[in-house]
């Protein structure tokens, strides 16, 4: 009778307490950082190889005189719970790519699977040309909108062989396509910076790239660029959480040798 | 005007959703506001391939119309297939509600796009192999014991690595059972966190490459 009565008052659905308890800890140390680092803290963040090659591709482009291209896979549709942020971040990385380019007037091609991400792609080129005084050199043809895998991939090597461009970016989702897009790259002997939260790609583009934005650091890459208080405060979010995690793991590994459930009890409330 | 509605409206509109959503998934309650919601976004991603097949089509009209060097015969190929394609599978849905039951459209997915795509799936095999070839070159102890690992979990997978050392299947099960888990659950844990944070900035309107705004502006 107690326990029916317990269900009835409970408001938060079983099993997913900690989880909730996790993300407030979570968006409060973000919040917390980021408030600091607007007032001017100082948050240290080291230099992600892979953004700070991205001049280094596109100066190498614009010397050959050959486009730079960049594609975020087929993996993430932005209805996508895990594969649509990783898009998103990619678009922002895209944005800076795109400055980068208008800057030196080389030819950027994007090639772009997903039909609910075209509109996004479209708008950050064209503010990224605005940005730089440019908007006469953005046009909706540098976005190549091509819909299925398989079609997607021949169009990109095929595009490979008759453009050779300079510098690949090989940044979002993918899936089977990262490998055969990056040794596709290779033979053609292009500068390659790929990136990708999804585990199993990752080491097709450590395989294949010059330099590879691993998990977090996709989302992060932003801060790199930008030095912006908000990214880095998050950034400071995310260690202290981490932090607490190894903590919790400690603590685990430690009752699991006194045959003690109750983290685990805790953990599934 | 324009500005406030192309950001600040975008900015709510991103809010309250996340929030709706966020409710659904953590408390209990019998509305249904979040599932519409969804729903709705799969209607409009929906539209969005239209429109998506839309530009495709008058972009490859541009083509023909200006004789593109090169493309142009492409561009006429591309439009014949989209009808004839188009064409088949609608009549197949008025018919029998069923786009596979036309026979035309059953032979165009059958035969042409199946067998193209899985081609083009096997061929991943060999970029696979220069891949690892690239991966395992051994120009420094990282490589090398990359190397290492990777050759134990091929004969593992292979069946001559049992015959030349029955040892040789153990340890390359080690390696996949135990070695490359935690590695691969910490990419999954500090993904995770990057993708909250992201969220969470998008969630308060500060995360600008999410609203087509451009960082280092």
């Amino acid at each position: 009778m107690v326990k029916k009565e317990e269900e009835n008052m409970a408001i938060i659905v079983e099993g997913r307490g900690m989880a909730l308890v996790i993300l407030l800890l979570s968006y409060i140390l973000f919040y917390v950082f980021m408030y600091l680092g607007r007032k001017g803290r100082e948050i240290p963040v080291r230099t992600l190889p892979p953004m700070a090659a991205i001049p280094e591709g596109i100066g190498r482009a614009a010397e050959m005189g050959r486009p730079v291209m960049f594609t975020p896979g087929i993996a993430g549709d932005l209805n996508d719970p895990t594969q649509g942020p990783q898009v998103l971040a990619a678009i922002s990385i895209l944005g800076y790519i795109a400055r980068e380019c208008a800057k030196t007037g080389v030819k950027l091609d994007v090639f772009m699977p997903i039909p609910t991400a075209l509109p996004l792609t479209e708008e950050t080129l064209r503010t990224a040309y605005m940005a730089e005084g440019k908007p006469e050199e953005f046009s909706p043809d540098m976005i190549h909108f091509i819909a299925g895998q398989s079609p997607y991939l021949t169009a990109v090597l095929g595009y490979f062989q008759r453009e050779r461009p300079a510098t690949n970016f090989l940044i979002g989702g993918f899936y089977y396509e990262s490998v055969v897009m990056g040794e596709g790259g290779n033979t053609i002997g292009a500068f390659q910076i790929g990136g990708t939260a999804n585990t199993h790609q990752m080491p097709f583009l450590v395989a294949t790239c010059d330099y590879v934005l691993l998990a977090e650091e996709l989302y992060a890459a932003g801060a790199s660029i930008s030095k912006d208080p908000d990214i880095l405060g998050c950034l400071r979010g995310e260690d202290v959480m981490k932090l607490i995690l190894i903590a919790l793991m400690i603590i685990g590994f430690l009752l699991g040798f006194a045959r003690s459930p109750a983290l685990i009890n805790v953990l599934r409330w | 005007m324009a500005e406030v509605l192309r950001r600040e409206v975008v900015y709510l509109i991103t809010a309250i959703i996340t929030i709706l959503m966020f409710i659904e998934f953590f408390f209990i309650g019998t509305w249904n506001v979040a599932e519409e919601l969804r729903t709705w976004a799969t209607i409009i991603a929906n539209i969005s391939i239209a429109l998506g097949a839309v530009r495709l089509l008058s972009e490859h009209a541009k083509n023909i119309q200006r004789r593109r060097a090169g493309v142009w015969p492409f561009s006429i190929w591309l439009w014949i297939i989209f009808l004839v394609t188009l064409l088949s599978g609608l009549a197949g849905y008025v018919i029998k509600q069923d786009a596979m039951t036309n026979p035309l459209y059953n032979w165009l997915f059958t035969w042409p796009y199946t067998s193209l795509g899985q081609t083009l799936y096997a061929i991943t095999g060999f970029y696979i192999f220069s891949a690892a070839y690239r991966a395992f070159r051994a120009r420094n102890i990282d490589a090398a014991l990359l190397l290492i690992a990777g050759c134990f979990v091929i004969l593992t997978n292979a069946p001559i690595g049992g015959v030349i050392w029955s040892g040789i299947p153990v340890i390359g099960r080690w390696f996949l059972d135990y070695g490359q888990v935690p590695g691969m659950r910490c990419f999954l844990i500090v993904a995770a966190f990057g993708m909250l944070a992201y969220g969470f900035r998008a969630l308060l309107g500060r995360e600008r490459g999410f609203y087509g705004e451009v960082a280092g502006e």
